[in-house]
């Protein structure tokens, strides 16, 4: 009798997990992961006999899993509390922040990184009047690590490493004004309405230091980050605040994200209660983009090249610009750049984080 | 096809019991022919002929040896029939490292074949010696169905990694079986056990493993929390596998032969071999030992016996140096043994099992190395030969981050927690404890696949 009920159990169990899957309508979309899920694949002679079909299906299968973020938070909260693993697929709790593994240093994607600014430099400033700047953001693992006892990526050896690559541009250090506080607790980015003393100091190191004063605004939503969803653990969230003031409101947005101008909201409210509330600052992720501050006369402008933090630092710099241009190379050919930008005497700052830099494939 | 996918536990698995519960006895073999054959094709479409390929050689083959029994025809067939499966075996996982090292030494250029190594090829073409081989010494009568034979070779819960199942240990069962609620039960415990141990510790490991790899700085703590991961990861890895084969054997009827005894508690390395991958320590013995004469030889000849058995297992595990090294280690161990050690080290608790389990960690070092130079490296590197500090950060956190898993997975190798499982047996509440221990297990392995943490097969490489 005891094998019977045993078998009966499993057998259900393991019928159960095929006749739900079946049932369960697929998605398209992860809302924790923030990625596209694998849809049913397709089948045909060629991809069964190239094994294509049996890895996507392999694929299908993972992603479409009946009640899979549930299984993903037991499987994250059976490492870390059941088996006190320090980390879960690299990302890890402390001092109530998700964090993430980060390093070690990998000199070729740095001098990838390297070249690559190295190139626009030599192609399109070297010859004008145009004033460069560069600087870098510390993961918040660098904060972090130390204290819970995890490696971290070494952002000073970082830094000295690029440094010495990019001795053409002239640096802003600005790890010494960060710590944990200046960044959200489940996602990797700074918090806007803490960076106003690194807008402040980069202003001032570029020659205007005019900020302006922000009023700090709160999404009403709270704030579900990227490390949330990738650890599955909904308990750790944020609030977004957002600076800012009628020179903002002022302001026109326009994206040339598609090739063609195309105007787009300062701050996405729409973006702010979405998939990913990060993305509410200056349209998220965006091959290129202009900033026109209306209510300016300084005859200046400023040309960023950068990731995604540029999207919430470039507000706190528009009050000194008559216009920025946000340029990220994960999304356009640098080589492209031309076709759109005419560069002559603006203030040109490169800003990455060091997690980016450091794994900098995606740089054009 | 992996037994830890969810393909495999929430599409393959349910179909395949399904049909094999529904349909008549009569119809089983057909049944788990053709589902075997689909779950090799799974992995490899291509290779599948080559699976169907040699079931038709054997079929045809073992008929022709039985034939002519007490005839030369009888060697002839036997001699052409393994002759082949080795050639193929030979072409497809021997053939490059050949021609490389013949370029080698030659100072040619010759173009390797570049031929992807069909998965499972090691155990069935053993499989099929020991059939042939068999029916030739007439201890077993050639299969007249290829339905049946070819069942016995692809049946896929032991088909890419073991254990190599004797045609004479399932024979009958191939005839006639019966299938009952015990048997099926005790399966899929035994099930649920060996994926456990592949998903949460065999994968854990070897994620320790990659965490060394990709280590920028060195040190001798992580050297040997690599050896010590990489000792257990091949360990949980390859019982896990055998345990799930072993399970899923029993759901269908089948009994296959137990594959490890607790290996890592052995007191010298003659016992690790006789507790370690027995389903092919047997084969070596019954069909390369045994025929070249064992042990009833002079001394020089059994040792001379030793070697040949021991090189041969270790190139059996891949086509690499560092793999007949591994083999020739083990050979000069049990050599001296032999001659002088092992009774010493069996009088010993302690001393032999810490000089056992050193000499098997240093073999798994060389096992798993790309080569032997990176071998010497990491066994150099395990004793502060180099430059490497005693411990640094990242060593330590991953000596924090694995070390509740290292010592579940060091307690799991020793009896104890089959001896503590048998204690609450006793007390009477093991009929609610298994189903929860075994659903719970299910949950967390599946919960671990679904998250799609590190998955590999060590033993599909053989």
């Amino acid at each position: 009798m005891k094998n019977k009920i045993f078998a009966i159990i499993m057998a259900t169990a393991i019928l159960m997990g095929m006749l739900s899957f079946c049932l369960v309508p697929t998605k398209s979309f992860s809302e924790s992961e923030r990625r596209l899920l694998q849809q049913t694949p397709e089948i045909s002679l060629e991809s069964i006999m190239d094994g294509s079909f049996m890895d996507e299906f392999e694929a299908f299968a993972q992603d479409q899993f009946p009640l899979r973020d549930s299984f993903r938070g037991l499987k994250s909260q059976f490492a870390l509390k059941l088996l006190q693993q320090g980390d879960n697929n690299g990302l890890y709790i402390s001092a109530g922040h998700i964090s993430k593994l980060d390093g070690p240093l990998n000199e070729k994607m740095l001098d990838h990184a390297a070249g690559r600014f190295e190139s626009i430099y030599a192609k399109y400033l070297k010859d004008t009047s145009c004033r460069v700047w560069f600087s870098m953001i510390p993961d918040k693992n660098y904060f972090i690590a130390p204290e819970a006892g995890r490696p971290y990526l070494d952002f000073e050896e970082l830094e000295s490493y690029m440094l010495k690559k990019a001795d053409y541009m002239q640096y802003i250090p600005i790890a010494q004004l960060l710590e944990t506080g200046d960044y959200y607790r489940s996602d990797s980015h700074w918090r806007q309405e803490r960076i106003e003393d690194i807008a402040e100091t980069i202003c001032k190191a570029m020659g205007t230091a005019n900020l302006g004063e922000h009023e700090i605004v709160p999404v009403l939503q709270d704030f579900h980050g990227v490390y949330s969803g990738q650890l599955a653990n909904s308990s750790i969230s944020d609030r977004i605040f957002y600076a800012t003031n009628d020179t903002i409101r002022a302001c026109t947005v326009t994206s040339y994200d598609s090739g063609s101008p195309k105007a787009v909201p300062f701050y996405d409210m729409e973006a702010a209660t979405g998939r990913d509330p990060y993305e509410m600052f200056l349209n998220g992720a965006d091959a290129l983009l202009v900033i026109e501050n209306h209510s300016a006369n300084t005859g200046r402008e400023l040309i960023i090249f950068r990731d995604s933090f540029g999207s919430s630092l470039a507000p706190l710099l528009i009050e000194s610009y008559d216009k920025i241009t946000l340029v990220d190379i994960r999304y356009i050919q640098s080589a492209m750049l031309d076709q759109f930008i005419s560069f002559d005497k603006q203030d040109v700052l490169f800003i990455y984080s060091s997690g980016l830099l450091n794994n900098s494939m995606a740089l054009k | 096809m992996l037994f830890s996918s969810l393909t495999f536990l929430y599409f393959f698995l349910p179909a395949v019991l399904l049909c094999y519960f529904v349909l008549p006895m009569r119809m089983k073999n057909a049944v788990l022919l053709i589902f075997s054959l689909l779950f090799y094709a799974w992995g490899e479409p291509k290779y599948v002929f080559l699976m169907v390929f040699t079931i038709i050689l054997g079929w045809f083959s073992g008929l022709m040896i039985e034939d002519s029994l007490g005839r030369k025809a009888a060697k002839f067939w036997l001699i052409l029939s393994v002759g082949i499966v080795l050639f193929l075996l030979g072409l497809f996982k021997y053939a490059d490292f050949f021609i490389a090292n013949f370029s080698a030494a030659t100072g040619l250029s010759l173009p390797l074949l570049r031929l992807a190594l069909p998965v499972g090829i090691s155990f069935y073409s053993f499989q099929m010696i020991s059939y042939l081989a068999d029916v030739y010494r007439g201890s077993v009568p050639a299969q007249r169905s290829i339905i049946k034979l070819g069942c016995y070779i692809s049946m896929f819960p032991q088909l890419i990694a073991g254990p190599i199942v004797r045609y004479a240990d399932i024979n009958d069962r191939l005839e006639n079986r019966s299938l009952s609620m015990s048997s099926a039960a005790e399966g899929a415990f035994r099930f649920i056990i060996g994926l456990g141990k592949k998903v949460i510790i065999a994968n854990s490991m070897g994620a320790l493993c990659s965490a060394f790899s990709a280590a920028s700085e060195e040190s001798i703590l992580f050297y040997w929390l690599y050896a010590i991961g990489f000792t257990l990861q091949i360990y949980y890895d390859f019982s896990g596998y055998s345990d799930m084969a072993i399970g899923l054997g029993k759901i269908l009827g089948f009994e296959f032969m137990e594959n490890f005894n607790y290996p890592y508690i052995s007191r010298s390395i003659t016992e690790f071999w006789h507790r370690w991958h027995m389903s092919l320590g047997s084969w070596f013995r019954d069909y390369l030992y045994i025929p070249l004469g064992g042990n009833r030889v002079s001394k020089p000849r059994w040792f001379f016996n030793i070697f040949v058995v021991w090189f041969c297992t270790g190139f059996w595990h891949g086509a690499n140096w560092n793999f007949m090294v591994w083999g020739l280690y083990f050979a000069l161990l049990l050599v001296l043994e032999k001659l002088w050690l092992l009774k010493r080290l069996e009088r010993s608790e302690i001393l032999g099992r810490i000089y056992t389990m050193l000499l098997v960690v240093i073999g798994f070092v060389i096992f798993n190395a790309a080569d032997m130079p990176e071998a010497f490296r990491q066994i150099g590197g395990m004793f502060g030969l180099g430059n490497a500090p005693l411990f640094n950060a990242e060593s330590l956190y991953q000596l924090r981050n694995y070390g509740l898993l290292l010592i579940i997975a060091i307690v799991g190798c020793c009896p104890i927690v089959k001896l503590c499982a048998r204690a609450i047996g006793r007390l009477g509440i093991s009929a609610l404890l298994q189903p929860l221990c075994a659903l719970g297990l299910l949950l967390v392995c599946t919960a671990y696949l679904v998250d799609g943490s590190f998955n590999p097969f060590l033993y599909f490489r053989f």
